[in-house]
């Protein structure tokens, strides 16, 4: 198994940059998911590991090999595109045979490999039917298929579950995740749903116009987001950003303060505009009294379930919060709220950089 | 749409059934006159009912060798056909695919080769072919009417192409495969149907050109068009034979039209209308 | 394919290569051939006068002679006068057909068959409806008192013989168009005109007339275009005749080709004809660009 190594990589298109100088490393057998808004240029990159794309600068090493150069059949690589591609004109068995025939088996390993394939994704019984004649799920599954009998040592996927409904998207999620741990193959996998990128990746690399933002484990890219983007963009409902200055090992916000967390009080300086990071779910209800409790008027609820969404005002300041739907407040409602001070999050308001332990 | 009124419908009948008539109504005639027997076959009113003769389709084949002439439209069809649907499919196949900006002024020029009136080319054909010793073969006839049939396909394959998503190529690409295997084992069975409309297309109009085959034809390459053209003569027309073999030309046309219509409107409109 | 590499380019230019030499020998060269006899006096029906250089004489010659003028005014009129029916019958019943009721697939399809026979039998079919004394044409107009038409024995009639021939065979060409084009509109601004309660006339005037005139335009055009590659039918009908009344632009290069041998003024004649197809194949371009970037 090999790894995928982008140095330097930009994508041009006449004057615009598609993809700016991104650097990355994919360690081999690892699940490394590119996620970001549309345009942000993932694709592209996907595209250009797959050789579909030229590079316009930088180099792409697959296997230790440079492969700048290599035509997109002699990459080692396989890929599950957003609508399939399935071949219409051929039966699923024919798609798979067709998938490898470039690697001139004999046919008794030919039939051994489509076998086990439609054995594991539970394909065997459509073996013989056409593309039109299958459901979403199963032309999805005839994709991963396609690109598995191949064995190659780099899996792309390209939003492989965009076009599938919601409860399907869930049941393939958990499919392409259980054939990672099964078969361990190197996976760089493209999608702007952050469920997905939370629930399947080793790495998830967080891209916005053309830029890496962020490189961490779905962990990291929660509970310490680089920057403002990634804090927002990671977490639904998104973080609730309050701006306020530093003083006095406080955070003074418009309408409140609060004391300077812990881990922010050595290196934030006197008097710096920050933006104070809070998760809605990092904000609880509280009984009036105790320090660092405040007033919050009910805007609005959202009723979602096991929990609800607040529309809160603390002062001026809107707030969202989530809390368990049987705490469920009236609207306009008086109520007091805490904050959770231990994953408040600090950015620099001017450049939208995380403060935490530079 | 709008839902007529009992009255306008009514209206809409009558005027399709005239439009039906007034179409239809002369090839009907060609039809009824090829085995209509010669003394009455100007008889006013005209008789439909008689005793219907072969004589007219038995003159044709026997009096001249009918069946050697139509034995050439065939061949010229079906050669022109072989040969501009290769060429006018590989070039559309790059035209579709290259990626510049000068690339549809060459499909427009290539387009527009098939427009220019014939006539204004035959007499430096004439003269070629007669250097190069294929007049009167229907090599020529081949090569002329490629100039008609190569646009032809090159215009109607470009569209087929283009609708071929290009993931397809690509998963293929990505599959191991070169260019050319993914060219004929992915895109072109997925463009059979324009193949089968371009290669009708081409049939027919070589099946049913005249000028060029009357001028630069004699006796042994003359095709079906200009024999018939022939039973034409000043002293006596034979309109028996004209008829019968007229509508022995109109038959692939007709077929033509009614197994494949969908696919009519997009070529004889050269894409102005999808 | 955006994996446009240098190899992959090399095949496309192969894939390009024949089609692009064929068109270059047999359009092209023959094109030059006819540009350079223009220039020349070669008269086959004069053996022994040598075929020299003339520059322009043979442009000068037709371009001051008022047959060619009466050449040009004839296909021109032919032009217009079939063009404009074939414009009016061809939208009337293409707006009739593209009702989607059933049945008015078949008619459509039923209403094609002219388009495909072969021209010289369409001459050939009206010749016989024509024929003086004998066609059924006049047989027909007398039931319904008209009394007989010379049609093609008469200096005024046989260009309307030729029209309603060439009417006959095109017009299901534009109602095809009309009824695809109509097809291809989708129903909301029929809908916002119908709420907004205008009557069905105002609605085709003013909704479906401006969706599909870029179409129409396109296929006027391809019609304009053709009408200089009318041959057949002429040559069948009445070869140009009685005296000149029929002798549009191809027949005129025709007779100067081959009945007088003179293939100079032929040839200088063919390049006045494609000058103004180039012409008009350019206004046809810009007009499939107009209509193919509105749907």
């Amino acid at each position: 198994m090999s790894a995928i190594i982008l140095r330097n990589l930009v994508k041009r298109y006449e004057a615009d940059m598609a993809v700016h100088d991104i650097n990355l490393n994919v360690e081999a057998g690892e699940f490394v998911v590119l996620l970001g808004p549309s345009g942000c240029g993932k694709t592209t990159t996907l595209r250009m590991v797959a050789g579909l794309e030229d590079v316009s600068e930088g180099e792409i090493y697959i296997g230790g090999e440079l492969a700048n150069d290599l035509a997109p059949k002699d990459r080692g690589i396989a890929m599950v595109f957003q609508n399939y591609a399935l071949y219409p004109h051929m039966t699923v068995r024919q798609n798979m045979e067709f998938a490898l025939r470039p690697l001139r088996l004999d046919r008794a390993e030919v039939n051994r490999r489509i076998t086990e394939t439609a054995e594991i994704l539970g394909l065997d019984e459509y073996l013989a039917r056409r593309p039109s004649q299958l459901s979403g799920g199963q032309r999805q599954r005839v994709a991963m298929g396609r690109a598995m009998v191949r064995t190659p040592e780099v899996f792309l996927f390209d939003e492989p579950l965009s076009n599938l409904d919601a409860k399907l998207r869930t049941k393939v999620r958990w499919e392409i995740g259980y054939l990672h741990r099964r078969l361990g193959m190197t996976t760089l996998y493209v999608t702007h749903d952050q469920t997905e990128a939370m629930t399947l990746a080793d790495k998830i690399v967080i891209m916005r116009q053309g830029r890496i933002e962020q490189v961490g484990t779905p962990e990291e890219v929660f509970v310490r987001p680089r920057n403002t983007f990634v804090a927002t963009f990671i977490g639904t409902p998104a973080m609730n950003l309050v701006p306020a200055v530093s003083a006095d090992a406080n955070l003074h916000a418009k309408d409140f303060s609060l004391p300077m967390p812990q881990k922010f009080r050595n290196h934030v300086p006197e008097g710096l505009e920050v933006l104070i990071g809070i998760r809605p779910s990092n904000i609880n209800l509280a009984d009036s009294g105790p320090a660092n409790v405040f007033a919050a008027s009910v805007r609005g609820i959202e009723y979602l379930g096991t929990d609800a969404l607040l529309d809160l005002r603390v002062g001026s300041e809107e707030l969202v919060a989530e809390i368990p739907a049987i705490l469920r407040p009236e609207v306009d409602a008086q109520i007091h709220v805490s904050f959770d001070m231990q994953s408040l999050q600090l950015f620099d308001a001017k450049t939208g950089q995380s403060l935490e332990s530079i | 749409m709008l839902k007529p009124a009992t009255s306008e419908k009514l209206l809409c009948t009558v005027l399709i059934a005239i439009a039906l008539a007034v179409f239809l109504v002369p090839i009907f005639i060609v039809a009824v006159s090829s085995v209509k027997p010669t003394p009455i076959m100007f008889q006013k009113p005209p008789s439909f009912v008689f005793e219907p003769t072969a004589d007219h389709y038995i003159n044709l084949f026997t009096a001249r060798p009918f069946a050697k002439f139509i034995w050439n439209s065939l061949l010229v069809a079906c050669g022109s056909t072989a040969f501009s649907l290769t060429f006018g499919t590989l070039a559309a196949y790059a035209i579709s695919r290259i990626r510049h900006r000068r690339i549809k002024d060459l499909a427009f020029w290539i387009l527009s080769m098939r427009m220019f009136p014939p006539i204004a080319v035959i007499v430096p054909y004439y003269i070629l072919f007669k250097t190069a010793g294929i007049l009167d073969t229907p090599l020529a006839l081949i090569i002329v009417y490629s100039t008609v049939n190569i646009p032809l396909t090159t215009w109607l394959m470009k569209g087929f192409f283009d609708e071929v998503p290009a993931a397809l190529e690509e998963a293929a690409a990505v599959d191991g495969h070169g260019l050319l295997a993914t060219f004929f084992w992915i895109t072109l069975p997925l463009v059979a149907p324009g193949l089968a409309v371009s290669a009708v297309f081409c049939f027919i109009f070589s099946w049913n050109e005249f000028i060029f085959a009357l001028m630069l034809t004699g006796s042994e390459a003359q095709t079906a068009t200009v024999a018939v053209m022939s039973f034409w003569s000043s002293d006596a027309v034979q309109w028996g034979r004209i008829m019968a073999g007229s509508f022995i030309i109109v038959i692939p046309g007709v077929v033509f039209v009614l197994t494949c219509q969908r696919w009519l409107v997009r070529g004889l409109t050269m894409g102005s209308v999808r | 394919m955006a994996y446009g590499r240098t190899r992959n380019r090399k095949i496309f230019l192969i894939f390009l290569v024949p089609a692009i030499a064929v068109l270059f020998l047999t359009t092209i060269y023959p094109m030059i051939y006819a540009g350079y006899l223009s220039f020349r006096s070669y008269d086959l029906a004069k053996p022994f006068v040598p075929r020299v250089f003339v520059g322009w004489a043979n442009y000068r010659e037709i371009l001051t002679s008022s047959e060619f003028m009466h050449t040009l005014i004839v296909t021109f009129k032919l032009m217009v006068i079939t063009l404009s029916v074939q414009l009016v019958l061809g939208v009337g019943i293409g707006v009739l057909t593209a009702q989607r009721l059933p049945g008015m697939a078949l008619v459509r399809t039923l209403l094609l068959i002219p388009m495909m026979i072969s021209p010289v039998i369409v001459g050939l079919i009206w010749l016989f409806l024509y024929f003086p004394e004998l066609g059924y044409l006049n047989y027909f107009l007398s039931l319904v008192s008209i009394s007989a038409v010379p049609w093609i024995t008469s200096t005024t009639w046989a260009i309307w013989a030729i029209a309603i021939a060439d009417i006959w065979q095109w017009t299901p060409f534009v109602m095809m168009g009309t009824a695809a084009a109509i097809h291809s509109l989708s129903p909301e601004p029929y809908e916002a005109a119908m709420i907004d309660g205008n009557s069905r006339w105002q609605i085709f005037w003013h909704v479906t007339i401006p969706q599909i005139k870029p179409v129409l335009i396109s296929l006027m055009f391809l019609r304009a275009i053709d009408a200089f590659k009318l041959y057949d039918i002429i040559f069948v009908l009445t070869k140009g005749g009685p005296g000149d009344a029929t002798e549009v632009l191809s027949m005129f290069i025709y007779r100067q080709s081959f009945t007088f041998w003179r293939m100079g003024v032929g040839a200088a004649a063919s390049f006045v004809s494609l000058a103004i197809v180039v012409v008009l194949i350019t206004f046809f371009f810009k007009s499939l660009n107009r209509s193919q970037e509105r749907i």
